[in-house]
């Protein structure tokens, strides 16, 4: 009788367990990170009285929590990657705001400048015009200027960004370390039964951490979790949190960069990837910076042709052009890591080979090595480094101001800075130079037939333009110029002196003259405004083969397709991640209804055991009584 | 597989987000009339529209530079119509006083008449256009070109000609410098000039000069001496005789491609240069006329100077009237040429306009579709999740 008592008593105790974890699990189906537990019951072990064994009733041998360690893998690695897409996207998408369909208004503010300068042509002595023109000029210099402010706002805002999350990552490393250790302590005092609640607590906490950085994951023997980030950069091991840290960027002290705070001098940014934080080091480094340096490339573009086309011309006051617009050329900065003082200086010597990239130039065991910044790549170049004899690579010249110690490195930005300090350089009307530079004329006693064009300047330089020069025929073929030398002369074909060059066409006598003198005063010639409004089509960049407008409209397809590509590549990933909750879920969710089952069957069990017990009891009643002779 | 409620939960919402952020998109598409309005949205035809709109800025402005060239052009016509009347007057001046019977008070007065030609031909060569520019003083626009001086008027423009651009690649003169205009004007018949001797004293007149041969004139300077009234001799520059031969009026006299005309009675010694054509100034030539009228009605003697002073000016107002009518058919020419090249530029404007609407233009027809799908896709998905919501097994349990 004593074994109906004590088997439907362990029943009755093994189906409230089982009634309290399904509540549990009901409770919790809402809870984050919280995995479904069950009940594992097993048969007691039966006591042998020399026949054959009764069972003993039942026993909950342990409770477990349904988890897949694969699953909850797979869910934190996508939910990394999701982050970093999530936080490019942002910046993306801004970026993407921000150029917009007309690169901040700059595409329509260069159209207004080109027509401000025909407008000029078609009256050059117009104050009117020459103020439109100006107004114009401005207006782009607003454009790049509003733009760049824009994009550097992103760069503040990534630095924030990057702050926050090494907070909140510090933050939730030392919840796991600490976490880690109360598993280890709990685990033991339940003699090897595992503290089901703080581990899922854990777990969700490295699942936080995912969304945040990438990160790699062991469990040791203990049941502790250590987490890495970066190349293997111990963020958590067993109950000790080793904090991440932010650094200023070894060339710009305003960009923030990560670190660890076992080595807070070195940067381990470039390590990082995935997460809120690998997506903002990610948008630095893919979306805003490149964007910056692609306006500034624009910048310094417009500046060189719209500059060389002003100063080869003549202004109202019969001076030479003055520069219209100036932009501040590259930047060079040496690494905060190097050992000595040595600086570097860059200067553009040819725009149409100039990139957008920034370069690390490198010292190290006695030779330099020139790298895009982003990519890591070689680049060629020529040269030493001393003022004789430059580093030239791609546009650009690099000198030295001394031999660097061994492992010094420098930053090269060649347009970073363009976008941000262009502006206009002329200050009155009366410096747009419409007029060209020279005026040519035919001798009024000529008596062939040749004709002299208007001529064009070469070298605005050359101290002997502005010089009045007689070309004067000495016979028909030959010709002097200012009295001195005899040169063939071949109808149409080019005469360049004292950097003008013109050209005689038809047939001249001997005795004929032709002058190129000066412009002053030339006040209605609106060549060089013509030439300045022609501007608009001709290539610039790469090589000559690509016009402002040009690398505007590229700049907008470049912009809109990086946005487009992340915005692709984030739904995707988004569905991903979809399916890595669905497959942790469909482990270790809640399913209510089929809790709802449970408790039924818990229930008419716990029932079934308690008629049981009910029945024993009346068996017992009935054999007392019997004794007792109460039973007749 | 087992679905949870908080899954179903979960992937309803991220569902209903994006069905509600493609539902804004459109409807923004809608509500703009633009299909992209980010370059991310269709990054392609974000560049090209940016290079489309940059054509049509660029075309519009052609069409504002020719409409500004043609009021500079129609300004200089209407002055070089005006110069012609005058130099056609001119010449019926210069041939009554060559007629022969004028008295010197008729020479005076057609003196006279011949000055007031002079000054509205300075007023014709200072136009100003709208905006005060000389248009006759090339570069220098501010600058008055012409003034009035004793042997004729000096220049004070130079030789510039503004171009304005009315097409990619191609540019027209927006006008003419006054020294193309009103000084580089050929002497006599625009290949060689004939002069008579100041010192001639018998009654040898200048009549027709052409140039003959195949070969065209020679280029060389020469003189018709005649050694007797009936006789003439021609020299090179360094003396030689190039011909000779007897003389009687209306003679035609020949040498190096040239051909000279001479009627009247020559004295003895009387000599023609003839030299190649260079350039004289319109004023030169009227301020010679003038003299040589002048000159005519003090001195009745002279007839036969001022008949050859006569004939050179009027051979010099013949090339005047010819350039001016050259410089005029340049002007009508490139009138036309800005006209053409406008409807030119209208046109391609018409198809660039239609480029950029073919990209950016929002295709309603098919917005209105899909905003159409879209709000019953999320309809449903609404109604879904509510039927599904209302499953329970606890609700069958009592």
């Amino acid at each position: 009788m004593s074994d109906v008592f004590g088997i439907s008593i362990s029943a009755l105790q093994a189906y409230q367990t089982a009634l309290a974890v399904t509540s549990n699990n009901i409770a919790n189906a809402n809870t984050p990170g919280y995995d479904r537990e069950s009940v594992d019951l097993t048969a007691a072990v039966p006591q042998s009285n020399g026949t054959a064994p009764i069972g003993a009733g039942v026993q909950v041998a342990s409770i477990t929590r349904a988890f897949s360690q694969l699953s909850a893998n797979q869910l934190n690695t996508s939910q990394s990657s999701l982050g970093q897409l999530n936080s490019l996207q942002t910046y993306t998408s801004q970026i993407d705001n921000i150029v917009g369909t007309s690169a901040g208004g700059l595409s329509t503010a260069l159209q207004n400048y080109y027509n401000a300068w025909s407008t000029v042509a078609n009256d050059p002595t117009s104050t009117a015009a020459r103020q439109a023109l100006l107004s114009q000029a401005q207006s782009v210099a607003s454009a790049f200027s509003s733009t760049n402010t824009q994009l550097q706002g992103l760069s503040t805002s990534i630095n924030q960004g990057i702050q926050g999350d090494v907070t909140q990552i510090n933050s939730i490393g030392t919840s796991i370390a600490a976490l880690n250790q109360q598993i280890v302590t709990a685990t033991a005092n339940a003699g090897g039964q595992p503290p089901n609640d703080l581990i899922d607590q854990r777990d969700e906490l490295v699942s936080n951490l995912s969304q945040l950085v990438g990160i790699s994951t062991t469990t040791d023997s203990t049941g502790a979790v250590n987490v890495f980030v970066g190349n293997g950069q111990p963020l958590v091991l067993n109950d000790q949190a080793t904090a991440l840290t932010t650094v200023g960027n070894q060339f710009d002290a305003s960009q923030l960069e990560v670190a660890s705070s076992a080595n807070p001098s070195v940067s381990i940014s470039s390590q990082i990837t995935g997460g809120d934080l690998g997506g903002l080091l990610a948008s630095r480094t893919q979306a805003v910076d490149p964007a910056i340096n692609q306006l500034g490339q624009i910048a310094i573009a417009l500046n060189q042709s719209a500059n060389a086309q002003q100063n080869a011309g003549m202004d109202l006051s019969g001076n030479l052009g003055a520069n219209m617009f100036s932009v501040a050329g590259p930047q060079a900065t040496a690494s905060s890591n190097n050992s000595d003082n040595t600086t570097a200086a860059a200067s553009i010597t040819n725009v149409g080979a100039l990139t957008a990239n920034n370069y690390l130039l490198s010292y190290q065991g006695g030779a330099y090595s020139l790298t895009n910044a982003a990519t890591g790549s070689a680049v060629a170049f020529t040269g030493n480094g001393t003022a004789g004899n430059p580093i030239t690579a791609d546009g650009l010249s690099i000198v030295l101001s001394g031999t660097p110690a061994s492992g010094d490195q420098f930053l090269i930005q060649p347009t970073a800075q363009a976008a941000g300090s262009f502006a206009v350089a002329l200050t009155g009307t009366t410096q747009i130079a419409a007029a060209g530079a020279i005026q040519t004329s035919v001798g009024g006693t000529n008596t062939g037939s040749a004709t002299i064009s208007s001529g064009s300047v070469v070298d605005a330089a050359n101290p002997n333009l502005l010089n009045t020069a007689t070309i004067q025929f000495t016979s028909p073929t030959t010709y002097s110029v200012n009295g001195a030398g005899s040169f063939a002369y071949t109808s149409g074909s080019n005469i360049s002196q004292y950097g003008w060059q013109v050209q005689i066409s038809g047939t001249p006598a001997t005795g004929d003259t032709f002058t190129v003198q000066s412009n002053a005063g030339g006040t209605g010639d609106n060549r060089n405004a013509l030439a300045s409004a022609n501007l608009q089509t001709q290539g610039v960049l790469s090589g000559g083969t690509v016009s402002v407008n040009g690398a505007v409209s590229a700049l907008i397809t470049g912009i809109g397709s990086q946005a487009q590509q992340i915005n692709t590549a984030q739904t995707a990933q988004t569905a991903v991640n979809s399916q890595a909750l669905q497959s942790v879920q469909s482990v270790s969710g809640v399913n209510l209804d089929e809790e709802a089952a449970n408790l039924l069957q818990w229930q008419q069990a716990y029932q079934a055991s308690a008629q049981a017990l009910s029945i024993a009891n009346g068996t017992f009643t009935f054999f007392m009584d019997s004794i007792n002779g109460t039973y007749s | 597989m087992r679905v949870t409620q908080s899954l179903n939960q979960t992937q309803f919402l991220s569902a209903l987000d994006t069905l509600e952020s493609n539902l804004s998109q459109t409807q923004n598409q809608v509500s703009s009339g633009l299909n992209f309005t980010t370059p991310s949205q269709d990054p392609i035809a974000a560049g090209a529209v940016n290079n489309y709109d940059q054509a049509l800025a660029q075309s519009q402005q052609y069409t504002a530079n020719g409409n500004s060239a043609q009021t500079g052009l129609q300004t200089e016509n209407t002055a070089l119509s005006q110069l012609q009347n005058q130099l056609q007057s001119l010449r019926s001046l210069a041939l009554e006083a060559n007629s022969g019977t004028q008295t010197g008070e008729d020479l005076t007065a057609i003196a006279e008449q011949a000055t007031q030609i002079q000054n509205s031909l300075l007023t014709l060569a200072n136009t100003q256009d709208g905006n005060g520019q000389y248009i006759f003083s090339g570069f220098a626009s501010q600058t008055q070109p012409f003034s009035l001086t004793a042997t004729g008027a000096s220049y004070a423009g130079d030789q510039g000609q503004n171009q304005i651009q009315i097409a990619p690649g191609q540019t027209l003169a927006s006008g003419d410098n006054g020294d193309v205009v009103f000084n580089q004007i050929k002497t006599g018949n625009g290949t060689f000039t004939v002069t008579a001797n100041a010192g001639n004293t018998g009654s040898g007149i200048l009549g027709a000069t052409t140039v003959t041969g195949t070969a065209g004139y020679s280029g060389k300077t020469y003189s018709i001496n005649f050694t007797a009234p009936n006789a003439y001799q021609v020299l090179d520059s360094l003396g030689n005789v190039v011909t000779s031969g007897a003389y009687t009026s209306g003679q035609t006299i020949s040498f190096g491609g040239a051909q000279v005309t001479l009627t009247g009675q020559p004295a003895t010694g009387d000599s023609f240069s003839v030299a190649p054509s260079g350039n004289q100034s319109l004023f030169t030539t009227v301020q010679n006329l003038i003299t040589a009228i002048q000159s005519g009605a003090s001195s009745t003697s002279a007839v036969p100077a001022l008949n050859n002073a006569v004939t050179t000016a009027l051979n010099n107002i013949d090339q005047a009237i010819s350039q001016t009518s050259t410089v005029q058919a340049s002007v009508g020419g490139r009138l036309n040429t800005i006209t053409t090249q406008q409807s030119v530029q209208t046109s391609q404007q018409t198809q660039l306009q239609q480029s950029i609407s073919s990209l950016q233009s929002l295709d309603y027809a098919s917005a209105i579709t899909s905003l159409d799908s879209q709000n019953t896709t999320l309809s449903a998905a609404m109604q879904a999740y509510t039927l599904t919501q209302g499953l329970s097994l606890f609700k069958y349990i009592s």
